[in-house]
């Protein structure tokens, strides 16, 4: 009885951090599906947890309530972000957005009446895993909104190639800034959710550790479908707590062997819209091929 | 010959470009080249490999910006509007090498075409409004309108690029007819194609002319030129070589030297023949 509670209790840890990871997975996803590579959802994610940290300490009030602050402090980063970056190259692009993971974690140091500095930031109030369960509900709906409407069509057009996108109408700047602009509240939300689950922040909460793991989740759980964004944030969240339950000692070396198969054999990531497309196809073709034999078997043309 | 040829001679053009220029580096790809495209006719870009024709094409839908000169469409300078701006202005374009989104469907590549005639704003689609998803029905259907304009509907929910190269370069015709232009610029519409689909492409240029749209093609084949255009621009060297009905570009020495290499040789050719 008393394993099986342990079990559940690293279990609920687990879940949790899958759920945040989810965030900054969905954060990277909504610039990624408009044709940018970006870490700075760090920087959103840091900006949302202290922001939102501090609110509640100063405050007082429920956490609940201080989450759309979060959000839109982060937000209002990724406009800044936005106009500074569409103005570089797609590679210069991610490179500054890594600098920018640096300058983040010396702010964070240096302004220590927001961030507490380096002794960092205790927050002694915790969320409910359903909340948590709820809010990512409520991420999905927002992503599957987007990947159905005007919005969707334009980002896949702009991510696709930008020329013809706007040779067709469609402004890649502005599409690239809304996606930065949802970036940023999903990543300065899921800042705020891992402050909530962590119960403690300090400089190092947001670093590159974050940025390998949303990385990682998107990418090779597949950068076509916002799907793919949330189940490589589970498998990337689940996996290094089953290697080290399994080859204690080798667990680095699994995560590397499993991220290395992923690539190899699924290069555009566990989940594939246009790799299901094709097989829907391909069986459409076997399936008519199949019916148009029948008729010849059966004498009728 | 052709109906559009003498009947309009006195309307404003829809198209004017005068004096263009583009460099690049230190080469020139068009220079001091100025032409005109008649509202409702079908105008040929000729030349040899090289001419300028697609830096030409790119000027004019603005994915090039130019070093100087004007273009007007419809009497609006756009020279120096962005490519997304001039596509909602009303010219739309194809490419050379067909350029189809990798991934979408026969029918989303052509619903991307509509974007800017959506008649919804982005946030109102988001939230899936009733306005905006009658609009976004009412687009689909049509762009299946297009599809069977160019005879694609059987394949709509295929993958654009499991399609034959003809096919896709329909796609192509029917996502930038989405746009709703008045001017349609194909880029050598009919490159590696036989005799047959080129012929379906020049067929599919009259109807859409006939219901109302400017084009500009640039095309290599003679026989097309002369079928299908109304009026012929030749360049050689990013430089106006000849303008004129088909049949007198074909015919001009300098055209024939550009092409043959000089006017004896062609004759020789012809001779061969």
């Amino acid at each position: 009885m008393q394993a099986l509670g342990d079990f559940w209790r690293a279990y609920q840890s687990t879940v949790a951090f899958a759920i945040v990871n989810a965030f900054f997975a969905l954060s990277t996803y909504a610039v990624l599906s408009a044709g940018i590579l970006s870490f700075a959802t760090v920087t959103y994610a840091a900006m949302g947890g202290f922001v939102g940290a501090r609110l509640v300490l100063q405050s007082g009030l429920d956490p609940m309530l201080l989450l759309p602050a979060a959000a839109g402090a982060g937000a209002l980063l990724a406009y800044i972000v936005a106009l500074i970056f569409l103005r570089l190259e797609s590679h210069w692009m991610a490179l500054a957005s890594l600098a920018l993971i640096l300058i983040t974690r010396v702010v964070v140091i240096n302004v220590p009446s927001v961030t507490g500095g380096v002794n960092g930031l205790s927050l002694p109030v915790k969320l409910p895993l359903f909340v948590l369960a709820i809010l990512l509900a409520v991420a999905i709906a927002v992503f599957y909104r987007l990947s159905v409407s005007w919005f969707g069509i334009a980002s896949r057009a702009v991510r696709e190639d930008p020329a013809v996108a706007s040779s067709i109408g469609i402004a890649p700047r502005r599409i690239q800034t809304i996606a930065f602009v949802i970036s940023g509240a999903v990543g300065g939300l899921g800042g705020m959710l891992l402050a909530l689950v962590l119960q403690f922040l300090s400089p190092d909460t947001y670093f590159v550790n974050i940025a390998f793991t949303m990385i990682a989740a998107v990418v090779l759980g597949g950068s076509y479908h916002w799907i793919g964004a949330i189940i490589g944030a589970a498998v990337f969240t689940a996996l290094p707590v089953i290697a080290q339950a399994i080859v204690p000692h080798f667990q680095e070396v699994a995560n590397g062997i499993v991220l290395l198969l992923i690539m190899i054999f699924l290069p555009r990531g566990l989940i594939d819209p246009r790799a299901i497309r094709l097989r829907r196809a391909a069986h459409g073709a076997s399936a008519d091929a199949a019916r148009g034999a029948a008729r010849i078997v059966e004498g009728k043309p | 010959m052709t109906p559009a040829s003498g009947s309009t001679v006195a309307s404003p053009p829809l198209l004017d470009v005068a004096a263009i220029a583009k460099h690049f580096g230190g080469v020139t790809a068009v220079s001091d080249l100025s032409m005109q495209v008649r509202t409702g006719s079908v105008a040929g870009l000729m030349g040899p490999n090289g001419a300028g024709k697609t830096t030409l094409v790119n000027l004019i839908s603005g994915l090039l910006p130019s070093d100087s000169g004007t273009i007007r469409f419809a009497g609006v300078e756009i020279q120096r509007s962005p490519a997304y701006d001039i596509a909602s202005q009303g010219i739309a374009r194809t490419y050379q090498n067909v350029r189809l989104f990798s991934g979408m469907t026969v029918l989303e590549q052509v619903m991307a075409g509509c974007y800017v005639r959506r008649g919804a704003s982005l946030w109102a689609s988001f939230l899936g409004l009733p306005k905006a998803r009658a609009a976004y029905k009412a687009v689909e259907r049509h762009a299946r309108e297009l599809l069977e304009r160019v005879q694609l509907s059987a394949q709509a929910n295929l993958l654009a690029e499991t399609l034959s190269y003809g096919e896709q370069r329909r796609v192509e015709i029917a996502r930038a007819l989405g746009t709703s232009p008045r001017l349609l610029l194909l880029d050598e519409p009919t490159a590696g194609m036989n005799v047959q689909e080129s012929n379906e492409i020049g067929n599919l240029v009259h109807s859409l002319r006939d219901g109302g749209l400017t084009v500009l093609m640039v095309e290599h084949n003679v026989r097309l030129v002369k079928e299908f255009c109304d009026h012929v621009t030749v360049m050689n060297f990013g430089r106006l070589l000849a303008t004129g009905t088909p049949a007198e570009c074909i015919a001009h020495p300098d055209v024939q030297a550009a092409y043959f290499g000089n006017t004896a040789d062609a004759e020789r050719i012809r001779a061969l023949r």
